[in-house]
C-alpha cells in the first residue's frame, strides 16, 4: 500500500514556524530588556520543545 | 526535484559538513563554556575586594602613570572601565616583543594599586583562544570563517534535502523500532531542521565576527584615513595632551553616552594621531553599538565623533548574536542547550557517513 506525498506546506510548515519564532526571540531578546530577556528565551526554546514534544509523540 | 539535482544538493551537503564537521565540533565544544564565561570567571577569579579609599579617584593619567611603572617599557594600546567597581583595566604592548601579546593590568582608580582580575581566567583564555583562532592569529580566523560557510551550505542543502526524506513521514516522527541508520536519520532531520534559524544565525555571525581584523583595517584605511591627512608622522609618546583632559573632552562631544573605552594613538580601532574615546548608548540595541570621538594626542582638541559605518555596526551586532550573551541567564541555558543539539546533529551526520559508506562495501 503506498502512501499520498506530503505536500511542502506540510513538510516545511512546523520548521518555518519554529524557525520564525526563534528569529523572533533572538532579535527581541537583542531590541529590549526586561520581559523581552524572558520572551525572547521562551520563543528560541521553542525549537527545544518542539524536539521533546516529537520525542514524546511521535515515536514509533 | 529531479534526480540530477537532487544528487548535488546531495553532494553539496556531503562534502561541505565532512570538511567541516571536525573544526564545528571543536567550535561547539569551546563555545559550551564560553556562552557562561562570565559566571565562571565570576566563580574562579572571586575575592572579596574593596578599593583603597572611598570617594576619591585618581585622574585617568595618573591611572596610566601607575599601570606603565609597573610595566616598564610598555606602550599604552586601551584602557576600558569596570561597570561595577572604581577600576580601569590598562592594556599595554611591548614594542619589542611578539605581536599580539598584550599586558592587562586592572588598576583600582583610588589609589592606582592593582586590582584583582575578575574576567580573563587562563582557562577561559585559552578556549576563547581555541575557539577565535586556534592560535593562528588572522589566517586561523580566517579558516574558520570558512568552515562557517562550509556550515551555511551544509544547513542550505540539508533543507533542500528535508523534503525528499520527509515526503511520507510526519513532522518530527522518529522510526525508533526501525534499524540504527534509520532512526538517527530522523533523530538527524528532526534536531536539523528546528534548529535551522538558531545555527543559521550562529553561523553567519561566526562568519562575520572571523572577519573584524580586515573590517576593522578597512575602516582605518578608509573612513578613519581622512581624519590623518594632515599629519605627516605619527604622534610619539612625549607629544601626548593629557588622556584625562582628552577623555573629558570626548563625553563633552557624546553627552547621554556611556564611556566605553579608549584606544591609544597607533593601536587598532585607532589611527597614529588620535585617542579614540569610544561610547555605546543606554538602550539594549545601542550598548552593543559603539561611536568614537577622536581627539587629536598633540593638541587635546575634538577632531571628529566619528559614527561607525554599516559594516562596523554589523560587526558590532554579530557579537551578542554570535555569543548569546544579550539576554540574561535563561537565554545563555537555551544557547548551551542549543549547542549540545547541535553536537549531536554533526556526530549524527557523520555516523550516518560511516554507516552508509560500510553497507555500500558491504
Amino acid at each position: 500500500m503506498s502512501r499520498k506525498d506530503l505536500g511542502y506546506r506540510a513538510i516545511f510548515g512546523a520548521p518555518l514556524v519554529i524557525a520564525a519564532l526563534s528569529i523572533v526571540g533572538l532579535a527581541g531578546a537583542l531590541l529590549d530588556d526586561g520581559l523581552w530577556d524572558s520572551l525572547g528565551s521562551a520563543l528560541l526554546a521553542a525549537s527545544l520543545g518542539s524536539i521533546v514534544w516529537a520525542l514524546a509523540t511521535r515515536r514509533r | 526535484m529531479k534526480t540530477r539535482t537532487l544528487r548535488g544538493w546531495a553532494w553539496a551537503h556531503r562534502w561541505s559538513s565532512l570538511v567541516s564537521t571536525l573544526f564545528l565540533l571543536m567550535l561547539c565544544i569551546t563555545g559550551l563554556p564560553l556562552v557562561f564565561s562570565h559566571e565562571i570567571d565570576e566563580v574562579l577569579l572571586h575575592q572579596d575586594w574593596k578599593p583603597a579609599a572611598e570617594g576619591r579617584q585618581l585622574d585617568l593619567d595618573q591611572v596610566l602613570d601607575a599601570a606603565l611603572s609597573r610595566h616598564p617599557g610598555g606602550v599604552p594600546a586601551f584602557m576600558s572601565f569596570d561597570e561595577d567597581r572604581p577600576v580601569v583595566n590598562v592594556t599595554s604592548v611591548d614594542p619589542g616583543g611578539p605581536a599580539g601579546q598584550y599586558t592587562f593590568q586592572p588598576i583600582d582608580r583610588t589609589s592606582g594599586d592593582p586590582a584583582p582580575l575578575v574576567a580573563g581566567h587562563p582557562v577561559m583564555e585559552f578556549l576563547l583562544q581555541l575557539h577565535t583562532d586556534m592560535f593562528l592569529g588572522l589566517p586561523g580566523m580566517l579558516f574558520l570563517g570558512l568552515m562557517g560557510l562550509m556550515l551555511v551550505t551544509a544547513v542550505v542543502s540539508g533543507v533542500v534535502l528535508y523534503a525528499p526524506f520527509m515526503r511520507r513521514l510526519p513532522f518530527g516522527t522518529v522510526r525508533a523500532s526501525k534499524k540504527a541508520r534509520a532512526r538517527w536519520l530522523d533523530y538527524h532531520n528532526l534536531l536539523g531542521v528546528v534548529t535551522v534559524a538558531w545555527v543559521l544565525v550562529v553561523g553567519v555571525t561566526g562568519v562575520v565576527n572571523t572577519l573584524a581584523v580586515p573590517i576593522i583595517a578597512y575602516w582605518k584605511d578608509t573612513a578613519l584615513k581622512e581624519l590623518t591627512q594632515a599629519y605627516d608622522a605619527p604622534v610619539a609618546l612625549t607629544e601626548r595632551s593629557s588622556l584625562d583632559a582628552a577623555v573629558r573632552r570626548a563625553k563633552e562631544a557624546l553627552p547621554g553616552m556611556q564611556l566605553q573605552f579608549v584606544a591609544f594613538p597607533g593601536s587598532d580601532y585607532s589611527t597614529e594621531h588620535h585617542y579614540a574615546v569610544f561610547f555605546h548608548g543606554d538602550t539594549p540595541l545601542t550598548a552593543h553599538l559603539t561611536t568614537p570621538a577622536l581627539i587629536d594626542a598633540r593638541t587635546g582638541e575634538l577632531a571628529a565623533v566619528a559614527p561607525t559605518p554599516w559594516y562596523v555596526k554589523t560587526l558590532s551586532l554579530s557579537q551578542p548574536l554570535h555569543f548569546g550573551d544579550y539576554g540574561g541567564l535563561p537565554l545563555k541555558i537555551v544557547w548551551a542547550l542549543l549547542d549540545l543539539v547541535t553536537i549531536v546533529v554533526l556526530g549524527s551526520g557523520l555516523y550516518l557517513w560511516l554507516a552508509r559508506r560500510r553497507s555500500a562495501r558491504a
